[in-house]
């Protein structure tokens, strides 16, 4: 008899976890507000908490993620049921709330929730060990197959994929999300979400308002992953490291992105909230509980991209091979030591001022609460802290990408080396001056404005600097096209657009004019686009031969860029074109008299045609990994270490250490040596021009 | 012998970096009482941490030259003392947020509150400092009792020092009229001292942790442990080094 799939005891499961969750959910209502709420919220909360659960119970039993869901479904209850206790202690008067608990009960359950997942996942396991007194070995077995990917596992490579797999999920929900709004978008007037339209306890504009902040975050969130998908998989086998620095760690900073992400989704169905992914107090101080969890969630996935950086920043700094001295690293490794030093002390500071709301609306503590003699302004200032300095973090690993896959696809030297290093380094410090310029129009002092708007200014020249080398790169060299190198040309035109659009948003004059309208949301989409999505759609079709021994069907590679290209340039320059003419962000209706319907239109089909491209890219993906052409070798005749050892990646990457000799990227020239490995069989494996060449 | 005499050096020289810190932060209470010179204050505290920072935390072993051998106990220290210090880097800027938070809202005023009292649970927690930096000394030296001696006493010091604050100092100021939600100077107070404390409280599960382990007999030669909870209490320290004149000392004091 054939095996039964896995995936249909996870649906399964799913359905029957949802019917049960939503049963517990609507007598636990009825218990506390003595009506049936068929549409509630606590139903909607239990029955997404239970289904999700029972989907990972039937497709990898009671372990690693299942035991951490299960877990923190357990803290989160545990956790809201002592806060209740203590308000009914106290003679509380209302001890339960809209959603079943009070605002501060789910503050706590949601923090007891995550703390829990990490103890039923058990990543912490080995620590409480170590705190013990009880050694642990360096590193553990994974066990063969797919399910080391549902459990904790040390290995860097693992942990990578696991942070693609999930940024990609991720990107998944948040651009359902984006489908949604914008189809209610496609015309003026309100379509489907009507102010009758009820789900979760919101009307239909302020479930647009929750689902467009939602879209922002999850985004946000899945970038974060993403990148350090792509940093985990990638820095410690080009600098020639076994794994990365603290591998415990490093499994801590991905498991807890899993609660993270499961308290953002939790803020959908609490009531929502409907500042948009800022969080500006003083509406954020007044949101429903929803807010509450969209803030605990960013605090908690905060953390993993902290600790992400702080492990990168060690692995590059005692990790490198031999001869691996700063001027011969990959690009894109300096790349990822910028975008960790901006990850690892900005954020913080998001995470205050998020925690500094959150007490505001727990204990009345009035930071910005301008009737206590608090500040609105300073949360902006502490918020913009990171959140500016943030689009470098998603961005410049995907610049890095950039700069390391041109040289292997037009089989030239990288033009500028030391500048490109440099200008990595240069974008991340700078960032760090620049906050403000998302203040002009918020009232700040006026004399901060003009220092601002030049720092600002000063983000293009390190910028410039990577396109100028990326032209000399493409220069005169011999191009090939394969799937990897569209999605990187894709990336450097998307980019120099959102970057040429930056600008105009630095002059104080013309900002005043574009603030809050949708030329802004064009520009960053263009931005992200050009510095995230196309890079690491790059990095996927590069690298999964590297991970998986197969390649990815190059006809339908092309057909996801084919298709996403042009309906990208529809939506965004669409945004941009109706923002130059007046209209607002964030608003889920406009005035049928601005003439804004038809352009809308044109984008909510360009909207849906990236949805299907990437649909085509997922169902390629996962095709692939079984059924995919086998790629063992070197497949895109690349220089890097990495593709001079068999695919899919040994354990712990190279069995022979290897020492560095030449340049990264002297392709195309004679004796353009890069490494060599120190083993016996050493001379076999050596890289030389020729053989990169052929 | 050499080598004993630099042992006794670093326990001697534990001691007169604790004399200097015990009398700048007299004089720095002097100062707030006397003439309350804001920049005088902020060069005082600049000078105490960089005083703990240094012969304390001893930041310069971040440039230890460890062996090449990437598999031994050395090297990897190196590794984890280098985590550890980037980590500092990161909490220091929730630390320095909050800082932001308190100039931005306060400025040159401060909550009213007991400054004699503020200087006592100073005194604890600099004193603690000094027992811990004489814990990790003795380790080193291959003193089992003497290390356990110093940890506890740090132990009990920073109790006292989380209970001062959180059961004497906040009782106290919301007797006072000075609660979370009476206004920011009640909320700046509560949340930097509660953000600090949060952090000795953990502090405090550290030491007792390196206490526990080695009562059992580790810690021989593999002590970088102690190194790292004696690392992270002195930072804890050296956050309030900035507190307490942010919150005590400069400026006039506002309800």
């Amino acid at each position: 008899m054939r095996k039964t799939n896995p995936v249909w005891k996870g649906l399964l499961l799913l359905v029957v976890g949802g019917v049960l969750g939503y049963g517990i959910g609507l007598v636990l209502d009825l218990l506390v507000s003595g009506a049936l709420n068929y549409n509630g919220s606590v139903a909607s909360a239990f029955a997404i908490l239970l289904a999700v659960t029972a989907f990972f119970l039937g497709v990898y039993g009671y372990r690693g993620i299942t035991r951490g869901l299960v877990w923190q479904v357990v803290g989160t209850l545990l956790g809201g049921f002592f806060v209740t206790g203590i308000r009914a202690l106290q003679g509380s008067d209302n001890i339960f709330g809209t959603f079943f608990f009070s605002e501060p009960a789910w503050v706590f359950g949601g923090l007891v929730g995550v703390i829990t997942f990490m103890f039923g996942v058990g990543v912490v396991s080995d620590w409480m060990k170590w705190a013990r007194g009880i050694d642990t070995p360096e590193h553990h077995e994974d066990e063969p197959g797919g399910g080391k990917y549902f459990d904790v596992s040390l290995d860097h490579k693992v942990i990578g994929i696991q942070y693609t797999v999930t940024a990609l999920a991720l990107i998944a929900i948040g651009g359902t999300f984006a489908l949604i709004f914008r189809t209610e978008l496609a015309a003026s007037q309100l379509q489907f979400l009507t102010t009758t339209f009820k789900l979760f306890n919101q009307t239909g504009p302020q479930f647009y308002n929750t689902i467009m902040s939602l879209h922002g975050i999850i985004m946000i969130v899945s970038i974060l992953l993403g990148i350090s998908g792509m940093m985990n998989y990638a820095v410690p086998f080009l600098v020639g490291a076994h794994d990365m620095a603290f591998p415990r760690l490093n499994a801590f900073a991905y498991w807890i992105s899993v609660p993270a992400s499961v308290l953002l989704l939790m803020s959908l169905v609490l009531g929502g909230f409907d500042t948009g992914w800022t969080g500006y107090p003083p509406l954020s101080a007044r949101a429903p509980v929803g807010m509450q969890m969209f803030f605990l969630g960013v605090f908690t996935a905060g953390w993993s991209s902290i600790l992400g950086a702080l492990n990168v920043i060690a692995t590059v700094i005692r990790m490198r091979a031999k001869g691996m001295v700063a001027m011969r690293l990959p690009i894109f490794v300096w790349a990822s030591v910028a975008t960790s030093i901006i990850a690892l002390t900005a954020t913080q500071l998001i995470g205050l001022s998020f925690q500094l709301v959150m007490f505001q609306r727990l204990f009345g503590m009035g930071f910005f609460d301008a009737a206590k003699g608090g500040n609105p302004v300073l949360f902006q200032h502490l918020f913009w802290f990171y959140s500016h300095p943030a689009v470098y973090v998603f961005v410049l690993p995907g610049l890095g990408i950039i700069s390391e896959l041109l040289p292997v696809f037009v089989r030239k030297p990288l033009f500028g080396y030391r500048w490109i290093a440099m200008s990595s380094l240069g974008i991340a410090l700078v960032g760090f001056t620049v906050w403000a310029h998302h203040m002009f129009t918020s009232g700040m002092n006026e004399y901060l404005r003009v220092p601002f708007m030049y720092s600002t200014l000063l983000v293009a020249v390190p910028t410039g600097v990577k396109f100028f080398s990326w032209v000399a790169t493409i220069w005169g060299g011999k191009i090939t096209t394969p799937t990897p190198m569209l999605f990187v040309l894709g990336a450097i035109i998307v980019f120099l657009i959102g970057g040429l659009t930056g600008p105009p948003n630095a002059a104080i004059a013309l900002d005043l004019h574009l603030h809050d309208t949708y030329w802004v949301v064009g520009h960053f989409h263009d931005t992200i686009f050009g510095g995230f999505v196309f890079p690491f759609f790059a990095a996927i079709y590069y690298w999964f031969p590297k991970a998986t021994g197969r390649r990815m069907n190059e006809f339908w590679g092309k057909v996801h860029f084919w298709l996403m290209t042009p309906s990208f340039f529809v939506l965004t320059l669409g945004m941009m074109v109706v923002g130059l003419r007046g209209m607002r962000r964030r608003i889920v209706d406009y005035d049928p008299a601005l003439g804004f319907d038809f352009t809308h239109l044109l984008m909510t089909i360009g909207g849906f045609l990236i949805a299907l491209s990437v649909l085509i890219f997922f169902i390629n993906l996962f095709h692939s990994i079984k059924h995919g052409e086998k790629a063992e070798g070197n497949v895109w005749n690349s220089r890097s270490p990495e593709w001079q050892v068999p695919s899919p990646m040994p354990v712990h990457n190279y069995d022979v250490p290897f020492e560095v000799v030449g340049e990264p990227y002297d392709y195309g020239l004679a004796d353009g040596k890069y490494i060599q490995f120190n083993g016996h069989q050493g001379e076999k494996h050596v890289v030389t021009a020729e053989s990169a060449h052929h | 012998m050499n080598h004993l005499h630099e042992k006794k050096s670093m326990l001697s020289q534990g001691i007169l970096i604790f004399i200097y810190l015990a009398v700048l932060t007299g004089l720095e209470f002097f100062v707030a009482i006397s003439f309350n010179s804001a920049p005088l204050l902020i060069v005082v505290a600049l000078v105490k941490a960089g005083l703990v920072l240094y012969y304390y935390m001893h930041v310069y072993k971040l440039n230890l030259e460890s062996e090449n051998d990437d598999q031994s106990y050395d090297y990897k220290a190196g590794t984890n003392r280098l985590g550890l210090w980037l980590f500092l880097i990161s909490d220091s800027f929730v630390f320095g947020g909050l800082m932001v938070m308190r100039v931005n809202l306060l400025g040159l005023s401060r909550p009213e509150l007991n400054q004699l009292l503020g200087l006592g649970v100073t005194a604890v927690l600099l004193v603690s400092s000094f027992f811990m930096n004489r814990g990790e000394t003795l380790i080193h030296n291959g003193d089992r009792k003497g290390f356990l001696a110093n940890t506890a006493i740090t132990f009990v010091l920073g109790l006292g020092f989380l209970l001062g604050v959180v059961l004497v100092e906040w009782r106290l100021a919301i007797h006072e009229g000075l609660t979370p939600d009476s206004g920011i100077a009640g909320a700046a107070f509560f949340m930097m001292t509660g953000m600090h404390a949060f952090h000795v409280f953990t502090g405090l599960i550290l030491l007792a942790i390196i206490w526990i382990n080695g009562r059992r007999g580790l810690y021989d030669v593999k002590n970088y442990p102690v190194e790292a909870a004696a690392v992270y209490w002195h930072f804890v320290d050296v956050v309030w080094i900035f507190f307490y004149p942010a919150l005590y000392l400069i400026g006039t004091a506002v309800r």
